[in-house]
């Protein structure tokens, strides 16, 4: 997939990290629209393959000269494409990651960890969210730990981010007894548990892209 | 006019909503309104880059009146919020978003806007937008919560901003409540939080106010009815613009601040010893047993005793406090009125009176409703007022321990209290001339009430832990200044702890005696022992304890409490206080050094990795300079006709130092002089390895050096301080250290003092050894001066010489302190 040279992730791979899940949300658009319809307003599939698409655009359209610069590019364009709740979270989310990214051409464990890390905290400040809310920090907040305990251990990139994709799978999986306390599902109250929370899954489908491409 | 932003996640919901309010207006007239709704004109959703773009044209056409936000729902106010981050913070300075349900708010907003209203009124309005509907349909507000009362029938009200960095936390509130209080009982009053829609409460009800949970930026609506009601609202609005008396800017210093200094105060009970040890049997504060094995008698015989004992402790804490207020300040004396606030409090009373109608005894019922109350307090969001639950945990115990007998503890025995923590409460009501130390079990040194009894000289060692398990009458002995404790100790080593504590007592008061006589040698050198000083008070203090003038006034601790800079006639002022305090001794400004650890809100500075080494000194002006320019202004200003010294921070290079004095040039023909003025001295710290090395080059033409050993022992020995981790390695008596001491004196120009300010000077046992590795003068915290004095009084600079000489060939820190010890005992026997 992307190309990758002694444990380092390169724009390439952040590249191929974005095309990739794009490609996970065309195929799972439907899906995800229908966790949404069971509890929210059914549109989470089509926003997010709609601003992934046009995410995945732009490395064809553009040259960026760093990662964080084509990073902060994504994240921009979420906020701009995505429509609900998911464009500023999953936009905040880019735009952190980018920051420790600023000075490296090549990102190893610690870079990806500090990103991580940035990004996941991004999407806490912006959502006010805490685990158990049935929101998408279900999913970042173990696959974060995840992520930090293998790099912690000593393990490559490839590793930290396959501990990570199982955390996140986890993580999604945790939210379908739970009643959502944020956004437009916490309307529903009880009626919310025993679905997905869609916001979850899209998540754990990004970090399981990210599994595949940046190592 | 404002300007209005409408959020939503359609176009079309949004344009028909801007339809509908602009129906309340003429057409043409109204504020300019932008729309950023829908990804398009089909797709629903949001998109913050939009919403950025439609702010910052709705403020370009606001001319800077201000643009309040209207949003519909979910990942509109995300959109929102983002987009405050995207824009030029002074741009999103001046935008509101509005928590008002969309179209009602809408419609308010425009029709206030366009009566030409200003942004915080326009927001208030839309916020209470929802207000008619809600009172139509006979619902309340569904978001409100705490103790609620019944809203006044026809009640006039006041609108009244939070603007308390803490919100309306405990004394706010209690200064709410009593304004309230004297108007009571003919006039009620009733105050609900119209942000959050919690309330309305009784305004006479400390905790039931404190359960707002009103934080800054928060709005309340207080009711009143009766014959004053509107006097009390008046009252009330007056309160609020002086921010409920806690604006805390800007508190100290200026100039006329009159603090009594517990140290040294000849009141009884109030000064501690001061000599940071101490022996002698354990005290333990008495528990207060469960109260509710307590039987009942009947209900209104109940009642009087609780009211009875409310009433004594109402006594106790007014008298503690007024003893507070004249011996530790106004500051300390406050815990006791905000105490007495809570004892007068109807919501706790009432509970405990339904408990007691119940059957429960007095203290069972005081004891179940204060637990109440302090609950409520726990759960608010503000972590500051969570703390308050401990107020009102404290002040309950007063009245349960004079239900049941047990005794108070300002009444403690003679010895030493073993305490878990030391509360502020405990700390400043302990009678110094009965508690001769304090030792607690957990906190650390600079908890609030620690610090409070260090002020006092109340001896304290903090987190023995589990040692400190015993049982009263125990003897337990301590030294704060080696960390050492005994309990229980054997006759011998009882007796070399009391006899150490003699020794200091001694020492002490022949220090203090001689405290105003100059610091000679025994060869009659004339060593001069001044005072690091950050406030206009402590340099009292210092003057008073006989301090040679200040050799460092940290300026950034003198503003710390400030959020935005001083002015240069603030600062020119406090630093002519300075002066004045120690006419006819020097005073010595040290420009702003903030950085490292010691960060200043009006100073804007980068996240670093390693900020000990990164821009901080002098360093934090190259770019821009102008904080350091007006500081620089202002030492120009108050040096005319004073004994005065200015000194750079962090000055590593000659081009720091250039800079420096360019700036200083500068600052001079800003206050209209030709050039610094004649009496002011000009001089660098001494704390970068480099600098002390090519000392002899950079201190030319100076008038002074003085070494900051703090900094220069970590970046010596290459460990961050304050990390107790690396403590083997920060020690100041390793002789590289005192190598380089010595580098700097025999280095420095002809005729250039050279003086030390830092941990280092302020040890007694140190004295000697500086000024024999040839430190002219020493600078160290105000309560070390007498002392530092007495003990250069006891050698010859001779003798101290060959103490450095022998220190400087020692192998490691440790061999140069035995070689200390050994020194302190034959010139303390000489």
């Amino acid at each position: 997939m992307g190309s990758v040279r002694d444990d380092v992730a390169d724009l390439t791979a952040f590249q191929s990290w974005i095309a990739e899940t794009s490609a996970e949300l065309d195929e799972h658009a439907g899906h995800l629209t229908e966790l949404d319809r069971a509890i929210g307003d059914g549109d989470h599939g089509t926003n997010m393959a709609r601003g992934f698409g046009r995410c995945a655009e732009l490395a064809g359209e553009e040259q960026f000269p760093s990662i964080d610069a084509y990073l902060k590019k994504v994240g921009m364009t979420l906020v701009s494409t995505v429509g609900g709740a998911s464009g500023p979270l999953y936009g905040t989310f880019f735009l952190r990651f980018a920051g420790p990214l600023a000075a490296t051409d090549d990102a190893g464990v610690h870079a990806l960890a500090q990103g991580l890390r940035a990004g996941v905290d991004g999407i806490v400040a912006r959502g006010k969210a805490e685990v158990g809310d049935k929101t998408m920090y279900d999913t970042f907040a173990p696959a974060l730990e995840a992520f930090d305990a293998a790099a912690v251990a000593g393990s490559p990139v490839a590793e930290c981010l396959r501990a990570c994709a199982e955390a996140a799978d986890s993580g999604r999986d945790s939210t379908e007894p739970l009643v959502a306390r944020k956004g437009r599902a916490s309307y529903l109250g009880e009626r919310s548990a025993g679905h997905l929370d869609p916001g979850a899954s899209s998540a754990a489908l990004l970090l399981r892209a990210a599994a595949r491409t940046l190592a | 006019m404002i300007s209005l932003v409408v959020v939503a996640h359609s176009r079309p919901l949004a344009r028909a909503a801007l339809d509908l309010a602009r129906q309340m207006v003429e057409d043409g007239a109204g504020p300019h309104v932008e729309i950023a709704a829908g990804l398009d004109e089909h797709t629903l959703g949001t998109d913050a880059a939009a919403v950025a773009e439609a702010i910052d044209r709705a403020h370009t056409a606001s001319g800077g009146d201000g643009v309040l936000v209207l949003l519909d729902l979910g990942s509109a106010v995300l959109s929102a919020e983002m987009a405050l981050e995207l824009l030029d913070p002074g741009v999103a300075a001046a935008v509101r978003l509005s928590p008002a349900p969309l179209v009602e708010g809408l419609v308010a907003a425009l029709v206030t806007a366009a009566a030409g209203a200003d942004l915080a009124s326009v927001e208030r309005d839309s916020r209470a937008a929802l207000r008619p509907k809600a009172e139509h349909l006979g619902t309340e507000d569904p978001t409100g919560g705490g103790p609620r009362t019944p809203g006044l029938p026809d009640a006039m009200s006041v609108e009244l901003p939070v603007t308390g960095e803490h919100g309306l936390h405990a004394r706010p509130a209690a200064r709410l409540v009593s304004r309230v209080g004297a108007y009571a009982p003919a006039t009620r009053v009733v105050v609900r939080n119209l942000t959050s829609g919690r309330g309305p409460v009784d305004a006479l009800s400390v905790s039931a106010v404190a359960t707002l949970d009103a934080q800054q930026g928060h709005v309340l609506l207080a009711e009143a009815q009766g014959p004053r009601a509107q006097e009390v609202l008046a009252a009330l609005r007056d309160l609020a613009d002086e921010g409920f008396g806690d604006l805390p800017v800007p508190a100290e210093p200026l100039a006329d601040v009159a603090t009594p200094v517990p140290a040294v105060s000849a009141e009884p009970g109030v000064a501690g010893s001061g000599l940071e040890a101490a022996v002698g049997p354990a005290v333990l504060l008495e528990t207060v047993p469960d109260p509710h094995g307590v039987s009942a008698e009947d209900p209104r015989a109940e009642a009087a005793r609780l009211a009875a004992a409310v009433e004594q402790a109402l006594g106790q804490l007014l008298e503690l406090g007024e003893r507070a207020g004249r011996n530790l300040g106004e500051g300390e004396a406050e815990v006791f009125t905000a105490h007495a606030t809570l004892l007068r409090d109807p919501e706790i009373v009432r509970t405990a009176q339904r408990l007691m109608d119940a059957g429960s005894s007095a203290a069972a019922a005081w004891s179940d409703a204060v637990t109440a109350v302090a609950s409520a307090f726990e759960e608010l969001a503000d972590p500051y007022q969570r703390e308050r639950a401990q107020d009102v945990r404290s002040v309950g115990e007063r009245v349960l321990r004079l239900l049941l007998g047990v005794k108070e503890p300002e009444v403690l025995d003679d010895g030493v209290l073993v305490v878990d923590e030391l509360y502020p409460a405990l700390a400043i009501s302990l009678d110094a001339s009965r508690v001769h130390g304090v030792v607690t079990r957990v906190g650390g040194a600079t908890g609030h009430g620690v610090l409070i009894a260090a002020a006092r000289g109340i001896p304290v060692l903090t987190g023995v832990g589990a040692r400190a398990d015993v049982p009263a009458g125990t003897v337990i002995a301590f030294d704060a200044r080696s960390g050492e404790l005994a309990v229980d100790p054997g006759p011998q080593v009882r007796a070399a702890f009391e006899e150490m504590v003699e020794a200091r007592r001694a020492e002490r008061e022949a220090a203090l005696h001689n405290a105003h006589l100059p610091a000679l040698t025994t060869d009659r050198v004339r060593i001069r022992v001044k005072a690091n000083v950050s406030s206009v008070s402590v340099a009292r203090l210092a003057a008073g304890l006989g301090a040679d003038g200040s050799g460092l006034v940290r300026t950034e601790a003198v503003f710390a409490q400030w959020r935005q800079a001083p002015t240069v006639e603030e600062q020119t002022e406090v630093y002519r206080a300075l002066a004045d305090v120690f006419d006819p001794h020097q005073v010595c400004i040290r420009t702003w050094d903030a950085g490292g650890d010691k960060p200043l809100a009006f100073i804007d500075r980068p996240t670093e990795a390693n900020p000990f080494l990164g821009a901080r000194g002098v360093r934090t002006f190259t770019s821009d300079p102008g904080l350091l320019l007006d500081q620089l202004e202002a030492v120009c200003r108050a040096a005319g006709g004073r004994s005065m010294r200015l000194l750079f921070p962090m000055v590593s290079t000659p081009a720091d130092l250039r800079m420096a004095l360019d700036l200083l040039g500068r600052a001079a023909r800003r206050a209209g002089l030709p050039d610094p003025p004649e009496g002011l001295e000009v001089g660098i710290m001494v704390e970068v390895p480099a600098a002390a090395l090519r000392i002899g080059h950079l201190a030319r033409g100076l008038d002074f050096v003085s070494i900051g050993s703090n900094d220069l022992v970590q970046y010596v020995m290459a460990a961050e301080r304050g990390n107790p981790a690396l403590a083997p390695w920060s020690d100041h008596l390793e002789p590289a250290v005192l190598g380089l001491i010595r580098h700097v004196a025999d280095h420095v120009p002809e005729g250039v003092p050279v003086g030390l300010c830092g941990a280092m000077a302020g040890d007694p046992d140190l004295a000697g050894l500086l000024v024999g590795l040839g430190v002219d003068e020493l600078s160290t915290m105000a309560a070390g001066v007498p002392i530092v004095k007495q003990r250069l009084r006891s050698g010859s600079v001779a003798q101290f010489r060959e103490l450095a000489e022998q220190a400087l060939s020692a192998a490691d820190a440790a061999e140069v302190r035995a070689l200390l010890e050994r020194s302190r005992q034959h010139l303390l026997q000489g």
